[in-house]
């Protein structure tokens, strides 16, 4: 609105109030000067305007609408004349669809007396000359047929004014105000404070019969010279009503209420300004009942501020609306017998019930859809504003803001025993927080405390500045200061227990996600695992939406670095190995778009993608990830590299890494490491020839480690980890060459201690992985002959794929046939087969727990026989029976790119057990 | 000294009755200061019928001859409950003592019993209820015996599928306490039959916890009755179960590996159970499950020796004193006045020969002193042992006396063995697969 008064109204602001009153009265001139030429002038206003002479005029749209009835109203007048019934009937039509623009214009439930004053005009004419039968007669038949459409149009049309058209025969002012009606709501407002500075409408003003009524009705004007002039009109009025406070009652208050709120989502309404005529409001409500439904209004007026789905709400704006929520709090808590709710549609008077009242009074309102809208936009804001600004780090500050509304909105729902809806604001809290390792949650806590004292005095300030305008004046009740517990887990814990106990299905699954993330973050990782394994999110996270399932890919993600921390490398390698496979990390964890080449996005998917994005704070950094991946990869992959020489295709453990190897290798010259690939390819070629220190040097070198908060022992673990499989590498590679190996030679070559090296080797004995047995006596390895000739190798490779093959035919089989009981007969052992055979196929129900600890077993396996079934695509997903808990489950956000190939990213680099 | 003891977390698991078995044990054991065991016994008793024993030993830990008032007023009450209650259930008891009326219930005929007893003896509903209240009474005053038949007979008569499953309970309780081995293990069956049957719980939480109980209860049964060791694994391997102490009870996998290590002939089972192990390592933790994560995880021959070794220091050893220490694995047979555990040398036999056996796997040359050390016996008694080892033919080795080294023989399966071994179950399973197709396929055609 602002703008729109600076654009037009700039230049001559000085003169505002001057021209104002020229422009009223240019108008009335003009209209009433308006003749038959009126089109050619309404088209050409300004400039003949400017030919009289006149001052160049700025004329509202508003004007300009009440112009053009006018001009119609003449028009019609000139048909009547000449009885031409066809251009009057085109005249009516016309004026009708004036009278929509105009009613938009001003936003007033009132009919302009200018068009009631037509359809009386009207109807006179049309009762006269129905009453005059011969000249009916006389009437071409064209003109006799609009006469009597034009009968039945105004008798319809008619009904609907009746009241004003009766009150206008009555009392026909319109002699005097004549055609400055439009002027009329300007003038009942202005009442007697335009009384001395505008002559001219003090006819208008004494003339026309405004009530009490239209005492607050300044507020509505949308007059586009008066923002400045509005808003001094308001604290007028204001200061006026404060003079006698007695006059404001209920029934008005209520009825300009309904009035602002009808006008809601007009063309033309000014959002900020609805606000402020319902800040107004609320402030002169009479009950707080009526108070706490002004104010539902407010803020979903305040909603409304924001003009897009992409934009966000302006930040003040939203810091308006957190406070009006912990005012509307207040208000609850203080009168424990207003309910909010939005099932039953109140009654009409409910709000009328006053303060002292003792029954339930009902306001319609939904507290915890505003707390997720509340939410959504600080989520919003954050995605938009630039994270690398001081912007951004103010607006973080204002989360704290934003749990203390949550806190006590749930609080208030837990009271009233509306523990579903508290489950959900629950939630919110949970996901402003499970993110948040110790440290930042102390920092938040914090500032939390710090910023509330500043807070309390702004308040205090802004209190006073209300001063006493409020007639239901609330105190503070609710606590504005968030109380956080010390540790960050025992809030998870807190909130999340009473999620899970009222919560439905999605929110269940989110914070249980949430739960996960936040355990990762701790390094609890068996706690972690054991959640995600019990409670079967992985089974139907396809199912969930996109938001959720983005939910998911992190909380695996935060798992498989967990993982990492805690030094088990398989276990982290299949978290991770499902994100990487598709190459589309970012887009999985939302944290920014990667352009395919292959496909081109529609620009809506794009939007709806932006949309989802996370904000800054709340990324995993994509390349530590990444070099945990492939770190995790690499420890796995080498060793089994070296174990399998013989075209060992069957046993990749990663695909991803073995194309990067593959890349890598092909490339002529191989130049100083720069990014995280290179360098873990690096440390792998240094690996493959048992170099342990190069290869731990390179990944030292790496400055992702920065980011890990126990660095020292990370690294350490690290190392112990390279070393062990760089002697594993060591020694699958040059058995051959060796009869006899003495276990000192070997701890001296890896720096390990014996009890490990020891350990290490006899591990690799008893899988059978290494040919060989101890000489006790003489601490040797002694190396049996027993490497396989060519055709040996090739015989065994024949009958692995043999099984493979059978493998696949008993699982399609399966998946036909929906039994295959045999099968799990053949897998598992017979006790269990037995449980499993009285269930039938549908052993999922009733045996939660059993399939947890199934899919736990199977993915601690880790190591097992993994066979290769990443090639058969997505068609073996799903048939595994549990055999693995990490398998078959492509990643998430699915549903979000279209893109058909490489949909199926079946993960079935899970184990086989 | 109490570090390993489990009493704590069992106890919430067992009736009341059956922890007193439990304190008694540890009475004996003189792990706890006496008062706080009888402290704890008054407690326990407290909420019991058993009033009179509760004043002996309100006696003897006060050493006073005054009972306090509430327990005399509650002797009073409990008398005159007992009273009421058996004059209610007078008529079906005296009908139940009848060896005639009681031939003319039909064995499996629950709808004719009750009919005959409503007409024939005007016994209804109320009195069978009467009949069980009084069973439940008798229990809480501690006389089992008769508990255990009036419950026996009550769930005879009883229609109600609940009351049955608590009459089960009951009448396994009972039995345990008596020390009728044999009936309690039949119980034991029934009960699990119960409890795994999907209809008669609500949640599979519900399920889990009726499991887990029934799972603590056994451990009376498991570690008395003969066959016991080799039923617990039974029980507890099943999935379920196993599932059951994942979650809620991982101190029972104490009891799972010990039957494991005693019982020699469980080895496909014994594999999982491993990894079982190795995933709960961060939520229990004794030295029985860390000997087998010593000799099967980490081949850590040296942990699992040290083990061992201490096993031999016969008390003060951890994995021995928590063997001595348990209630149920430290059962004494006391015939004659030599007390052994016999428990005990088994599970130390075994463990040996766990050790030795992954030992000899990995090994292809071993010194006997070396091997004497690890096997925690002088060097004549490990001969001695080997000898016999070998003389069954469980050891494919020869004993270089010269050098004094056990010499193992490499043994390599062949490699066209190998690959007979591999395709030959390949051909069965597609035989079978064939076999399913084809019955699918008439099944289809014949819709």
């Amino acid at each position: 609105m602002a703008s729109r008064f600076w654009t037009q109204g700039g230049s001559d602001s000085e003169e505002e109030s001057s021209d104002y009153e020229d422009d009223v009265e240019n108008e009335g001139v003009e209209t009433t000067t308006q003749t038959a030429g009126s089109r050619y002038l309404q088209a050409n206003a300004s400039d003949s305007d400017d030919s009289d002479g006149q001052k160049r005029v700025v004329r509202s749209a508003k004007d300009k609408r009440f112009e053009e009835m006018a001009a119609t109203v003449d028009q019609m007048k000139n048909a009547m004349k000449i009885n031409d019934w066809v251009s009057l009937q085109e005249s009516f039509d016309k004026i009708n669809k004036q009278l929509d623009k105009v009613m938009r214009v001003t936003e007033a439930e009132k009919v302009p007396t200018l068009y009631i004053k037509a359809l009386v005009m009207l109807e006179d004419f049309l009762n006269q000359a129905m009453a005059n039968k011969e000249a009916k007669k006389k009437m071409s038949s064209s003109n006799a047929k609009a006469l009597n459409s034009m009968k039945q149009k105004l008798k319809k049309n008619n009904k609907q004014y009746e009241d004003l058209i009766n009150k206008y025969r009555e009392n026909p002012e319109s002699e005097e105000v004549k055609d400055e009606d439009e002027e009329s709501e300007e003038e009942e407002e202005d009442e007697d404070e335009e009384f001395e500075e505008d002559p001219d409408n003090i006819r208008a003003g004494s003339g026309s019969d405004n009530d009490d009524d239209d005492d607050g009705e300044e507020a509505e004007d949308t007059n586009d010279s008066g923002w400045v002039r509005q808003t001094g009109r308001r604290d007028k009025s204001i200061d006026k009503q404060f003079k006698n406070p007695s006059e404001i009652t209920w029934e008005n208050v209520n009825k300009k209420f309904k009035e602002v709120v009808a006008a809601r989502g007009r063309k033309g309404t000014g959002r900020f300004e609805q606000v402020e005529q319902l800040t107004f409001l609320m402030k002169v409500a009479k009950t707080p009942a009526q108070k706490l439904e002004i104010l539902f209004s407010l803020i979903s007026a305040q909603f409304d501020v924001n003009p897009g789905l992409s934009g966000h709400m302006p930040i003040n704006v939203w810091k308006k609306c957190v406070v009006n929520m912990l005012i509307v709090l207040d208000i609850l808590t203080q009168y424990p017998n207003i309910v909010v709710n939005d099932m039953v549609e109140p009654d009409e008077n409910e709000t009328q019930k006053a303060a002292d009242y003792n029954g339930t009074i009902r306001v319609w309102g939904n507290l915890v859809a505003f707390v997720e809208r509340i939410d959504v936009e600080f989520f919003k804001s954050l995605q938009s504003i630039d994270p690398h600004t001081r912007e951004y780090v103010e607006r973080l500050r204002d989360e704290p803001m934003f749990l203390v509304l949550a806190q006590d909105v749930q609080e208030y729902l837990e009271q009233a025993g509306e523990f579903k809806a508290a489950s959900k604001v629950a939630l919110r809290r949970v996901e402003l927080i499970y993110y948040k390792p110790q440290e930042v949650y102390d920092a938040m806590r914090k500032l939390a405390e710090q910023t509330d004292e500043g807070d309390d005095g702004e308040k205090a300030i802004e209190e006073e500045s209300r001063g006493p305008s409020a007639f239901i004046s609330v105190p503070e009740l609710v606590p504005r200061k968030p109380t956080f517990p010390e540790n960050s887990r025992t809030m998870m814990d807190m909130l999340v227990s009473l999620i899970y106990k009222y919560g439905d299905e999605r929110t269940k699954a989110r914070a249980m996600l949430c739960d996960i993330y936040h355990h990762a973050l701790l390094d609890e990782f068996s706690t972690a695992r054991d959640l995600l394994l019990m409670s079967h999110l992985q089974d139907n996270v396809q199912q969930m939406d996109v938001l959720s399932q983005i939910l998911f890919n992190r909380a695996m993600a935060q798992l498989g670095l967990c993982a990492f921390r805690v030094g088990l490398v398989a276990e982290g390698h299949s978290c991770l190995s499902e994100l990487y496979s598709g190459g589309k990390v970012k887009e999985l964890l939302a944290q920014g778009i990667s352009q395919s080449r292959y496909h081109e996005k529609t620009p809506e998917q794009e939007r709806l993608e932006r949309r989802r994005q996370m904000p800054y704070h709340m990324h995993i950094n994509l390349e530590l990830l990444e070099a945990v991946h492939l770190i995790c990869a690499m420890l796995l992959e080498v060793p089994n590299m070296a174990a399998n020489t013989h075209g060992a295709k069957s046993k990749v453990i990663s695909k991803t890494f073995r194309r990067l190897l593959e890349v890598s290798e092909r490339q002529t010259f191989t130049g100083p490491p720069e990014n995280v690939r290179d360098h873990v390819m690096a440390a792998t070629r240094a690996l493959t020839k048992g170099d342990f220190q190069k290869a731990f040097d390179v990944i030292n070198s790496l400055d992702v480690w920065r980011l890990l908060r126990n660095r020292e022992s990370v690294l350490e673990m690290l190392k112990a980890k390279i070393k062990e499989e760089a002697l594993r590498t060591y020694l699958f590679t040059f058995t051959s060459s060796y009869d006899s190996l003495s276990l000192d030679q070997l701890t001296k070559m890896f720096d390990l201690s014996e009890v490990q090296t020891h350990s290490i080797v006899s591990k690799m004995m008893i899988n059978e992985e290494l040919h060989a047995s101890w000489d006790q006596p003489t601490h040797c390895i002694i190396f049996h002959d027993v490497e396989h000739s060519r055709l040996q190798a090739l015989a065994f490779q024949l009958t692995e794929k043999l099984s493979i093959l059978a493998e696949s035919n008993e699982r399609a089989m399966e998946s036909r046939t929906g039994g295959g009981l045999d099968l799990s007969l053949r897998r598992r052992d017979q006790d269990y087969a037995a449980g499993t055979g009285a269930m039938g196929g549908k052993w999922q129900d009733n045996l939660s727990y059993n399939q947890g600890r199934q899919g736990r077993s199977g993915f601690t396996g880790g190591g097992g026989r993994s066979l290769a079934l990443g090639q058969a695509g997505g068609y073996s997903r799903g048939q595994l029976r549990g055999s693995g808990g990490y398998s078959g489950r492509a990643a998430a956000a699915r549903g979000s790119q279209m893109d058909g190939s490489n949909r199926m990213v079946s993960l079935n680099k899970g184990v086989r057990v | 000294m109490a570090t390993y003891d489990l009493t704590q977390r069992i106890a919430p698991n067992l009736d009341r009755h059956l922890v007193f078995p439990l304190l008694e044990f540890l009475q004996e054991r003189q792990m706890y200061p006496d008062e706080q065991i009888l402290k704890s016994k008054i407690e326990l008793l407290n909420k019991t019928n058993m009033v009179d024993y509760a004043m002996d030993i309100h006696k003897s830990l006060y050493h006073t001859e005054d009972v306090p008032q509430d327990m005399v007023e509650r002797r009073v009450e409990v008398v005159a409950r007992l009273k009421a209650l058996e004059e209610r259930a007078a008529p079906i008891v005296s009908f139940l003592q009848n060896p005639n009326s009681f031939q003319d219930l039909r064995a499996n005929d629950q709808h004719y019993n009750l009919q005959m007893l409503h007409d024939r003896y005007q016994i209804g509903p109320d009195q069978i209820e009467a009949l069980y209240q009084y069973a439940k009474f008798q229990f809480e005053c501690g006389n089992y015996s008769g508990a255990a038949d009036y419950l026996y007979q009550y769930r005879a008569l009883c229609t109600n599928s609940e009351r049955r499953l608590s009459a089960l309970w009951g009448k396994m309780a009972a039995e345990i306490l008596m020390q009728n081995w044999d009936i309690a293990l039949e119980e034991l069956n029934q009960l699990k039959e119960k409890v795994d049957d999907p209809k008669s719980f609500t949640s599979p939480l519900n399920q889990m916890q009726s499991r887990i109980w029934l799972m603590h209860w056994s451990l009376f049964i498991f570690f008395n009755h003969d066959n016991g060791r080799t039923l617990i694994i039974d029980l507890f391997n099943q999935d379920k179960y196993l599932n059951a102490i994942q979650t809620n009870a991982p101190h029972l996998l104490r009891y799972l590996a010990t039957a494991f290590i005693v019982n020699k002939r469980r080895r496909p089972q014994f594999k999982d159970f491993i990894k079982v192990i190795q995933q709960e390592q961060n939520s229990y933790k004794d030295p029985i499950t860390e000997f087998l994560a010593c000799v099967y995880v980490n081949y850590d021959f040296d942990g699992a020796q040290k083990k061992m070794k201490e096993c031999e220091e016969v008390s003060f050893i951890q994995t021995i004193l928590v063997i001595l220490n348990d209630p149920f694995l430290g059962k004494r047979v006391e015939d004659s006045n030599f007390a052994t555990v016999p428990l005990r040398d088994e599970f130390l036999e075994n463990a040996r020969l766990f050790i030795f056996e992954t030992y000899c796997r990995i090994h292809q040359r071993i010194d006997m002193a070396v091997l004497a050390e690890k096997l925690n016996l002088n060097y004549e008694e490990a001969q001695r042992w080997i000898v016999n080892l070998i003389r069954n033919s469980k050891l494919d080795a020869k004993i270089d006396a010269k050098s004094g080294t056990v010499i193992m023989e490499p043994t390599h399966p062949n490699v066209y063995e190998q690959l007979i071994d591999h395709t030959k179950g390949l051909s069965g399973r597609t035989y079978k697969l064939v076999g399913q197709l084809l019955e699918h396929a008439q099944t289809q055609a014949a819709r």
